[in-house]
Protein backbone atom coordinates (compact mmCIF):
# COMPACT_ATOMS: atom_id res chain seq x y z
CA UNK A 1 0.00 0.00 0.00
CA UNK A 2 2.96 2.25 0.80
CA UNK A 3 4.47 1.60 -2.25
CA UNK A 4 1.15 2.33 -4.17
CA UNK A 5 0.63 5.73 -2.41
CA UNK A 6 4.10 7.08 -3.33
CA UNK A 7 3.29 6.01 -7.07
CA UNK A 8 0.05 7.60 -7.02
CA UNK A 9 2.00 11.13 -5.64
CA UNK A 10 4.31 11.04 -8.41
CA UNK A 11 1.67 9.89 -10.96
CA UNK A 12 -0.52 13.03 -9.64
CA UNK A 13 2.25 15.55 -9.41
CA UNK A 14 3.17 14.87 -13.36
CA UNK A 15 -0.88 14.72 -14.35
CA UNK A 16 -1.38 17.89 -12.80
CA UNK A 17 1.53 19.89 -13.45
CA UNK A 18 2.42 20.51 -9.83
CA UNK A 19 6.04 21.30 -10.43
CA UNK A 20 7.09 23.01 -7.55
CA UNK A 21 5.90 20.18 -5.68
CA UNK A 22 7.37 16.76 -4.40
CA UNK A 23 5.76 13.65 -3.21
CA UNK A 24 6.88 13.93 0.35
CA UNK A 25 4.69 17.71 0.30
CA UNK A 26 1.96 15.84 -0.34
CA UNK A 27 -0.02 14.83 3.16
CA UNK A 28 -1.83 11.29 1.84
CA UNK A 29 -4.24 11.83 4.31
CA UNK A 30 -5.45 15.52 3.53
CA UNK A 31 -8.34 16.36 0.99
CA UNK A 32 -6.99 17.30 -2.22
CA UNK A 33 -9.68 19.30 -2.96
CA UNK A 34 -10.22 23.29 -1.49
CA UNK A 35 -8.21 23.04 2.09
CA UNK A 36 -5.63 20.71 1.35
CA UNK A 37 -3.54 20.63 -2.19
CA UNK A 38 -6.00 23.54 -3.22
CA UNK A 39 -7.04 21.51 -6.32
CA UNK A 40 -10.54 22.48 -8.49
CA UNK A 41 -13.04 20.83 -10.91
CA UNK A 42 -10.60 20.49 -14.07
CA UNK A 43 -8.28 18.67 -11.61
CA UNK A 44 -11.20 15.96 -10.68
CA UNK A 45 -11.41 15.67 -14.47
CA UNK A 46 -7.76 14.90 -14.68
CA UNK A 47 -7.58 12.20 -11.86
CA UNK A 48 -10.94 10.86 -13.19
CA UNK A 49 -8.87 10.08 -16.47
CA UNK A 50 -5.60 9.42 -14.83
CA UNK A 51 -7.47 6.46 -12.58
CA UNK A 52 -9.10 5.05 -16.18
CA UNK A 53 -5.49 5.44 -17.97
CA UNK A 54 -2.92 3.85 -15.53
CA UNK A 55 -5.23 1.59 -13.43
CA UNK A 56 -8.64 0.66 -15.73
CA UNK A 57 -11.00 1.85 -13.36
CA UNK A 58 -13.70 4.08 -14.26
CA UNK A 59 -15.70 6.18 -11.27
CA UNK A 60 -19.24 5.71 -12.38
CA UNK A 61 -21.25 8.46 -10.17
CA UNK A 62 -20.20 12.03 -9.23
CA UNK A 63 -20.84 10.53 -5.29
CA UNK A 64 -18.66 7.59 -5.73
CA UNK A 65 -16.13 10.64 -7.22
CA UNK A 66 -16.31 12.59 -3.78
CA UNK A 67 -15.34 9.54 -2.26
CA UNK A 68 -12.56 7.70 -4.72
CA UNK A 69 -10.75 11.57 -5.17
CA UNK A 70 -11.12 12.46 -1.45
CA UNK A 71 -7.06 12.29 -0.45
CA UNK A 72 -4.61 10.04 -1.85
CA UNK A 73 -5.06 7.32 0.48
CA UNK A 74 -8.77 6.57 -0.50
CA UNK A 75 -7.35 6.75 -3.96
CA UNK A 76 -5.16 4.17 -3.24
CA UNK A 77 -7.68 2.14 -1.31
CA UNK A 78 -9.85 2.57 -4.44
CA UNK A 79 -6.93 1.03 -6.81
CA UNK A 80 -6.18 -1.65 -4.18
CA UNK A 81 -10.28 -2.53 -3.80
CA UNK A 82 -10.87 -2.56 -7.71
CA UNK A 83 -7.52 -4.29 -8.87
CA UNK A 84 -8.11 -7.59 -6.68
CA UNK A 85 -10.19 -9.33 -8.67
CA UNK B 1 -13.95 58.00 -32.55
CA UNK B 2 -11.55 58.01 -29.70
CA UNK B 3 -9.77 56.24 -27.11
CA UNK B 4 -7.10 57.44 -24.55
CA UNK B 5 -4.29 54.97 -23.61
CA UNK B 6 -3.07 54.79 -20.42
CA UNK B 7 -0.57 52.09 -20.18
CA UNK B 8 0.91 49.21 -22.23
CA UNK B 9 2.59 46.03 -21.79
CA UNK B 10 4.18 44.35 -24.44
CA UNK B 11 5.78 40.20 -24.41
CA UNK B 12 8.28 39.96 -27.63
CA UNK B 13 11.25 39.11 -29.05
CA UNK B 14 12.56 42.43 -27.88
CA UNK B 15 13.30 43.38 -24.62
CA UNK B 16 9.50 45.18 -24.26
CA UNK B 17 8.21 43.89 -21.07
CA UNK B 18 11.20 44.56 -18.81
CA UNK B 19 12.37 47.64 -20.42
CA UNK B 20 10.66 51.66 -19.03
CA UNK B 21 12.28 53.10 -22.38
CA UNK B 22 11.16 52.17 -25.51
CA UNK B 23 13.19 49.91 -27.76
CA UNK B 24 16.22 50.61 -25.42
CA UNK B 25 18.42 48.17 -26.59
CA UNK B 26 17.13 46.50 -29.74
CA UNK B 27 17.74 42.77 -29.84
CA UNK B 28 19.37 41.49 -32.64
CA UNK B 29 18.49 37.80 -34.45
CA UNK B 30 20.96 36.06 -36.46
CA UNK B 31 20.42 33.30 -38.23
CA UNK B 32 17.56 32.66 -37.88
CA UNK B 33 13.52 31.48 -39.48
CA UNK B 34 11.49 33.10 -36.88
CA UNK B 35 11.80 35.35 -33.78
CA UNK B 36 10.50 34.18 -30.11
CA UNK B 37 9.65 36.29 -27.27
CA UNK B 38 11.38 37.18 -24.49
CA UNK B 39 9.79 35.27 -21.60
CA UNK B 40 9.71 37.04 -18.02
CA UNK B 41 9.79 35.93 -15.14
CA UNK B 42 5.88 34.62 -14.76
CA UNK B 43 5.80 33.66 -10.77
CA UNK B 44 6.08 37.57 -10.11
CA UNK B 45 2.33 37.93 -11.71
CA UNK B 46 1.20 34.71 -11.73
CA UNK B 47 0.49 32.55 -8.39
CA UNK B 48 2.41 29.07 -9.52
CA UNK B 49 -0.81 27.22 -8.73
CA UNK B 50 -2.80 29.35 -11.30
CA UNK B 51 -0.12 28.95 -13.72
CA UNK B 52 0.51 25.10 -13.52
CA UNK B 53 -1.60 24.47 -16.37
CA UNK B 54 -1.45 27.46 -18.52
CA UNK B 55 0.68 27.60 -21.54
CA UNK B 56 2.97 29.43 -23.23
CA UNK B 57 0.64 32.25 -24.73
CA UNK B 58 -1.44 31.93 -21.56
CA UNK B 59 0.97 33.19 -19.41
CA UNK B 60 2.50 35.60 -21.46
CA UNK B 61 -0.98 36.69 -22.24
CA UNK B 62 -1.77 36.87 -18.68
CA UNK B 63 1.39 38.57 -17.68
CA UNK B 64 1.16 41.34 -20.04
CA UNK B 65 -2.41 42.07 -19.48
CA UNK B 66 -1.60 42.24 -15.59
CA UNK B 67 1.11 44.08 -16.03
CA UNK B 68 -1.01 46.74 -17.89
CA UNK B 69 -3.75 47.01 -15.61
CA UNK B 70 -1.58 47.47 -12.74
CA UNK B 71 0.27 50.50 -14.57
CA UNK B 72 -2.95 51.99 -15.54
CA UNK B 73 -3.89 51.49 -11.63
CA UNK B 74 -7.30 49.22 -12.70
CA UNK B 75 -8.68 46.55 -10.90
CA UNK B 76 -11.40 45.72 -12.74
CA UNK B 77 -11.80 47.23 -15.99
CA UNK B 78 -15.39 47.66 -17.38
CA UNK B 79 -14.09 45.30 -20.60
CA UNK B 80 -11.71 42.40 -21.24
CA UNK B 81 -11.74 42.33 -25.28
CA UNK B 82 -8.65 39.86 -26.65
CA UNK B 83 -8.27 39.50 -30.54
CA UNK B 84 -5.89 36.25 -31.71
CA UNK B 85 -5.63 35.24 -35.10
CA UNK B 86 -4.92 31.85 -34.21
CA UNK B 87 -5.56 31.09 -30.05
CA UNK B 88 -3.83 28.92 -28.55
CA UNK B 89 -2.14 26.78 -30.80
CA UNK B 90 0.04 24.74 -28.64
CA UNK B 91 -2.84 23.08 -26.65
CA UNK B 92 -4.52 22.71 -29.56
CA UNK B 93 -1.90 20.80 -31.37
CA UNK B 94 -1.34 18.92 -27.89
CA UNK B 95 -5.45 19.06 -28.07
CA UNK B 96 -5.37 17.09 -31.71
CA UNK B 97 -2.21 15.00 -30.99
CA UNK B 98 -4.01 13.24 -27.56
CA UNK B 99 -6.96 12.41 -29.62
CA UNK B 100 -4.98 10.77 -32.45
CA UNK B 101 -2.58 8.81 -30.02
CA UNK B 102 -5.63 7.74 -27.68
CA UNK B 103 -7.86 6.80 -30.50
CA UNK B 104 -10.35 9.44 -29.21
CA UNK B 105 -10.63 7.61 -26.09
CA UNK B 106 -9.73 8.77 -22.49
CA UNK B 107 -8.70 12.49 -23.60
CA UNK B 108 -7.43 14.81 -20.93
CA UNK B 109 -10.03 17.90 -20.16
CA UNK B 110 -6.98 20.41 -19.78
CA UNK B 111 -5.24 20.94 -23.67
CA UNK B 112 -8.94 20.66 -24.91
CA UNK B 113 -10.52 23.50 -22.09
CA UNK B 114 -7.08 25.72 -23.20
CA UNK B 115 -6.96 25.31 -26.80
CA UNK B 116 -9.51 27.92 -28.04
CA UNK B 117 -9.50 31.82 -28.73
CA UNK B 118 -10.70 32.94 -25.72
CA UNK B 119 -9.12 30.88 -23.04
CA UNK B 120 -6.63 34.21 -22.30
CA UNK B 121 -9.42 36.51 -21.88
CA UNK B 122 -11.45 33.90 -19.55
CA UNK B 123 -7.72 33.34 -17.67
CA UNK B 124 -7.58 37.29 -17.13
CA UNK B 125 -11.09 37.44 -15.75
CA UNK B 126 -10.88 34.50 -13.93
CA UNK B 127 -7.70 35.60 -11.95
CA UNK B 128 -9.32 39.32 -11.69
CA UNK B 129 -12.77 38.20 -11.01
CA UNK B 130 -13.65 40.33 -13.19
CA UNK B 131 -17.08 39.29 -14.54
CA UNK B 132 -18.07 42.39 -17.12
CA UNK B 133 -17.89 42.31 -20.45
CA UNK B 134 -15.59 39.69 -21.96
CA UNK B 135 -14.80 39.03 -25.68
CA UNK B 136 -12.56 37.75 -27.79
CA UNK B 137 -11.93 38.39 -31.60
CA UNK B 138 -10.28 35.35 -34.03
CA UNK B 139 -10.59 36.96 -37.37
CA UNK B 140 -7.34 36.33 -38.58
CA UNK B 141 -5.24 39.63 -39.84
CA UNK B 142 -8.20 41.63 -38.30
CA UNK B 143 -8.15 39.62 -35.04
CA UNK B 144 -6.83 42.94 -33.01
CA UNK B 145 -8.06 45.53 -35.03
CA UNK B 146 -11.87 44.35 -34.07
CA UNK B 147 -11.26 44.04 -30.55
CA UNK B 148 -9.82 47.80 -30.73
CA UNK B 149 -12.71 48.56 -32.65
CA UNK B 150 -15.23 46.58 -30.14
CA UNK B 151 -13.43 48.43 -27.21
CA UNK B 152 -13.67 51.86 -28.93
CA UNK B 153 -17.41 51.67 -29.70
CA UNK B 154 -18.24 50.81 -25.80
CA UNK B 155 -16.28 53.85 -24.78
CA UNK B 156 -18.19 56.18 -27.41
CA UNK B 157 -21.21 54.31 -26.57
CA UNK B 158 -20.72 54.83 -22.95
CA UNK B 159 -21.01 51.44 -22.18
CA UNK B 160 -17.68 51.22 -20.37
CA UNK B 161 -15.02 53.63 -18.93
CA UNK B 162 -11.58 51.83 -18.79
CA UNK B 163 -11.36 48.32 -20.96
CA UNK B 164 -8.71 46.07 -21.48
CA UNK B 165 -7.88 45.64 -25.06
CA UNK B 166 -4.88 43.01 -26.01
CA UNK B 167 -3.70 40.87 -28.85
CA UNK B 168 -1.66 37.45 -29.18
CA UNK B 169 -0.52 35.16 -30.99
CA UNK B 170 1.89 32.64 -30.83
CA UNK B 171 4.75 30.52 -32.81
CA UNK B 172 4.85 27.05 -32.26
CA UNK B 173 7.34 24.25 -33.96
CA UNK B 174 4.01 23.19 -35.68
CA UNK B 175 2.65 26.17 -36.54
CA UNK B 176 5.81 26.98 -38.41
CA UNK B 177 6.12 23.82 -39.80
CA UNK B 178 2.63 24.36 -41.76
CA UNK B 179 2.77 27.90 -42.29
CA UNK B 180 6.72 27.46 -43.37
CA UNK B 181 5.03 24.53 -46.47
CA UNK B 182 2.47 27.70 -47.18
CA UNK B 183 5.23 29.32 -47.87
CA UNK B 184 4.76 32.30 -45.81
CA UNK B 185 8.59 32.00 -44.65
CA UNK B 186 12.14 33.35 -46.22
CA UNK B 187 13.70 29.94 -47.08
CA UNK B 188 16.79 30.83 -45.80
CA UNK B 189 17.65 32.17 -42.31
CA UNK B 190 17.75 35.80 -42.04
CA UNK B 191 19.66 38.95 -39.75
CA UNK B 192 16.19 40.53 -38.03
CA UNK B 193 17.68 43.92 -38.10
CA UNK B 194 18.49 43.82 -42.17
CA UNK B 195 14.99 42.11 -43.12
CA UNK B 196 13.51 44.77 -45.32
CA UNK B 197 17.24 44.23 -47.42
CA UNK B 198 16.44 40.86 -48.53
CA UNK B 199 15.18 39.63 -52.10
CA UNK B 200 14.05 36.29 -51.32
CA UNK B 201 10.09 35.96 -50.94
CA UNK B 202 8.78 35.45 -47.43
CA UNK B 203 9.35 37.12 -44.22
CA UNK B 204 10.19 36.26 -41.09
CA UNK B 205 7.82 34.62 -38.69
CA UNK B 206 7.28 35.81 -35.11
CA UNK B 207 5.07 35.93 -32.31
CA UNK B 208 3.40 38.18 -29.77
CA UNK B 209 1.07 39.62 -26.48
CA UNK B 210 0.29 43.14 -26.28
CA UNK B 211 -2.02 44.95 -24.02
CA UNK B 212 -3.85 48.46 -23.34
CA UNK B 213 -5.60 50.23 -21.00
CA UNK B 214 -8.05 52.31 -22.55
CA UNK B 215 -10.30 54.82 -21.49
CA UNK B 216 -12.73 56.83 -22.49
CA UNK B 217 -12.01 60.56 -21.15
CA UNK B 218 -8.31 61.81 -20.54
CA UNK B 219 -6.71 60.86 -17.36
CA UNK B 220 -3.69 62.05 -15.38
CA UNK B 221 -2.46 58.44 -17.13
CA UNK B 222 -3.02 59.17 -20.47
CA UNK B 223 0.29 59.43 -23.43
CA UNK B 224 -1.37 58.80 -26.52
CA UNK B 225 -4.83 59.14 -27.93
CA UNK B 226 -6.55 56.46 -31.15
CA UNK B 227 -8.50 58.90 -33.06
CA UNK B 228 -9.56 56.02 -36.02
CA UNK B 229 -9.01 53.08 -37.30
CA UNK B 230 -10.06 51.50 -40.41
CA UNK B 231 -10.02 47.94 -42.10
CA UNK B 232 -10.05 46.78 -45.58
CA UNK B 233 -10.36 44.01 -47.10
CA UNK B 234 -8.24 43.17 -50.24
CA UNK B 235 -8.08 45.88 -52.25
CA UNK B 236 -8.59 46.32 -55.73
CA UNK B 237 -4.96 48.29 -56.23
CA UNK B 238 -2.69 50.64 -54.84
CA UNK B 239 -4.98 54.02 -56.00
CA UNK B 240 -7.79 52.03 -53.10
CA UNK B 241 -5.02 52.06 -50.57
CA UNK B 242 -3.94 55.43 -50.94
CA UNK B 243 -7.56 56.87 -50.93
CA UNK B 244 -8.06 55.10 -47.72
CA UNK B 245 -4.71 56.73 -46.64
CA UNK B 246 -5.40 60.26 -47.40
CA UNK B 247 -8.48 60.34 -45.95
CA UNK B 248 -6.69 60.63 -42.79
CA UNK B 249 -4.66 63.76 -41.62
CA UNK B 250 -1.37 64.25 -42.42
CA UNK B 251 0.92 62.24 -40.41
CA UNK B 252 4.17 63.62 -38.65
CA UNK B 253 5.35 59.57 -38.59
CA UNK B 254 4.35 56.89 -40.61
CA UNK B 255 4.93 53.36 -39.29
CA UNK B 256 4.88 50.66 -42.16
CA UNK B 257 4.11 46.95 -41.76
CA UNK B 258 7.14 46.13 -43.57
CA UNK B 259 8.27 42.58 -43.83
CA UNK B 260 10.66 41.45 -45.83
CA UNK B 261 8.41 39.96 -48.74
CA UNK B 262 9.19 41.81 -51.27
CA UNK B 263 5.84 41.72 -53.51
CA UNK B 264 4.11 42.74 -50.23
CA UNK B 265 6.29 45.74 -49.52
CA UNK B 266 6.09 46.74 -52.80
CA UNK B 267 3.10 48.29 -52.01
CA UNK B 268 4.68 50.05 -48.51
CA UNK B 269 7.67 51.53 -50.85
CA UNK B 270 4.99 53.07 -53.55
CA UNK B 271 3.57 54.72 -50.71
CA UNK B 272 7.03 56.02 -49.40
CA UNK B 273 8.09 57.36 -52.80
CA UNK B 274 4.09 58.06 -53.16
CA UNK B 275 1.83 59.96 -50.59
CA UNK B 276 4.51 59.79 -47.91
CA UNK B 277 7.74 61.18 -50.11
CA UNK B 278 7.67 64.19 -47.40
CA UNK B 279 6.65 61.71 -44.65
CA UNK B 280 9.51 60.16 -42.31
CA UNK B 281 8.40 56.93 -41.89
CA UNK B 282 9.85 53.40 -39.88
CA UNK B 283 8.71 49.83 -39.63
CA UNK B 284 8.69 47.45 -36.76
CA UNK B 285 8.46 43.55 -37.76
CA UNK B 286 11.89 43.13 -38.53
CA UNK B 287 11.67 43.87 -33.97
CA UNK B 288 8.65 41.23 -34.19
CA UNK B 289 8.34 38.76 -36.82
CA UNK B 290 5.48 38.39 -39.25
CA UNK B 291 1.80 37.14 -37.13
CA UNK B 292 -1.60 37.99 -37.45
CA UNK B 293 -1.77 40.47 -34.73
CA UNK B 294 1.71 41.97 -35.18
CA UNK B 295 -0.52 45.44 -35.65
CA UNK B 296 -0.77 45.64 -32.25
CA UNK B 297 2.92 45.92 -31.41
CA UNK B 298 2.79 48.38 -34.22
CA UNK B 299 0.88 50.26 -31.84
CA UNK B 300 2.52 50.16 -28.88
CA UNK B 301 5.49 51.42 -30.61
CA UNK B 302 3.58 54.03 -31.64
CA UNK B 303 2.14 55.04 -28.32
CA UNK B 304 5.75 54.99 -26.91
CA UNK B 305 7.35 57.38 -29.28
CA UNK B 306 4.16 59.75 -28.51
CA UNK B 307 5.11 59.51 -25.18
CA UNK B 308 9.15 59.65 -25.45
CA UNK B 309 8.75 62.35 -28.45
CA UNK B 310 11.54 59.84 -29.66
CA UNK B 311 11.80 57.95 -33.22
CA UNK B 312 14.10 54.79 -31.70
CA UNK B 313 17.25 54.45 -34.92
CA UNK B 314 16.72 50.73 -35.42
CA UNK B 315 12.65 51.79 -36.46
CA UNK B 316 13.66 54.94 -38.74
CA UNK B 317 12.87 53.86 -42.64
CA UNK B 318 15.18 56.90 -43.89
CA UNK B 319 16.89 60.09 -42.61
CA UNK B 320 14.17 62.88 -42.46
CA UNK B 321 14.13 64.92 -39.91
CA UNK B 322 11.46 64.20 -37.01
CA UNK B 323 10.22 67.30 -35.40
CA UNK B 324 7.49 66.83 -32.59
CA UNK B 325 5.14 63.54 -32.79
CA UNK B 326 1.78 64.86 -32.26
CA UNK B 327 0.25 62.19 -35.10
CA UNK B 328 1.16 58.93 -35.95
CA UNK B 329 -0.29 56.85 -39.03
CA UNK B 330 0.16 52.86 -38.96
CA UNK B 331 -0.68 50.81 -41.90
CA UNK B 332 -0.23 47.79 -42.27
CA UNK B 333 -1.26 44.60 -44.17
CA UNK B 334 -1.19 40.75 -43.66
CA UNK B 335 -0.58 38.92 -47.35
CA UNK B 336 -2.03 41.68 -49.09
CA UNK B 337 -5.49 40.62 -48.06
CA UNK B 338 -5.95 42.31 -44.18
CA UNK B 339 -5.38 45.97 -44.17
CA UNK B 340 -5.48 48.37 -41.75
CA UNK B 341 -5.09 52.07 -40.47
CA UNK B 342 -4.64 53.27 -36.72
CA UNK B 343 -4.21 56.98 -36.35
CA UNK B 344 -2.54 58.08 -33.40
CA UNK B 345 -2.40 60.89 -31.49
CA UNK B 346 -0.75 62.93 -28.11
CA UNK B 347 -3.24 63.57 -25.84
Amino acid sequence: MEQLVQKLKEEIITALNLSEMKPENIDEKAPLFVDGLGLDSIDALELTVLLEKKYGLKINTSEEGKKVLLSVNSMAEFIRENKKG
Amino acid sequence: MEAFINSLSAISPQNTFAEEKLLHEAREYNNVRFLRCVEPQYSTFIDPMASRRMSRIIKMGVCSAIKCLQEAGINNPDAIITGTGMGCVEDTGRFLASIFENEEKLLNPTPFIQSTHNTVGASIALILKCKNYNNTYGHRGFSFESALLDGIMMLQEEEANDILVGALDELTPDLFTITDRLGFWKKDPVNNLHLKDYRSRGSLAGEGTTFFSLSRTKNEKSFARIRSLQTFLKPAGQREIEKKLTDTDKPDLVILGINGNPPGDEIYNHLKSGIFVNTPAAYYKHLCGEYDTSSAFALAMAAGIIREQHVPDIMKLDSKPVGAIRNILIYNHLRNVNHSVIQVSSC
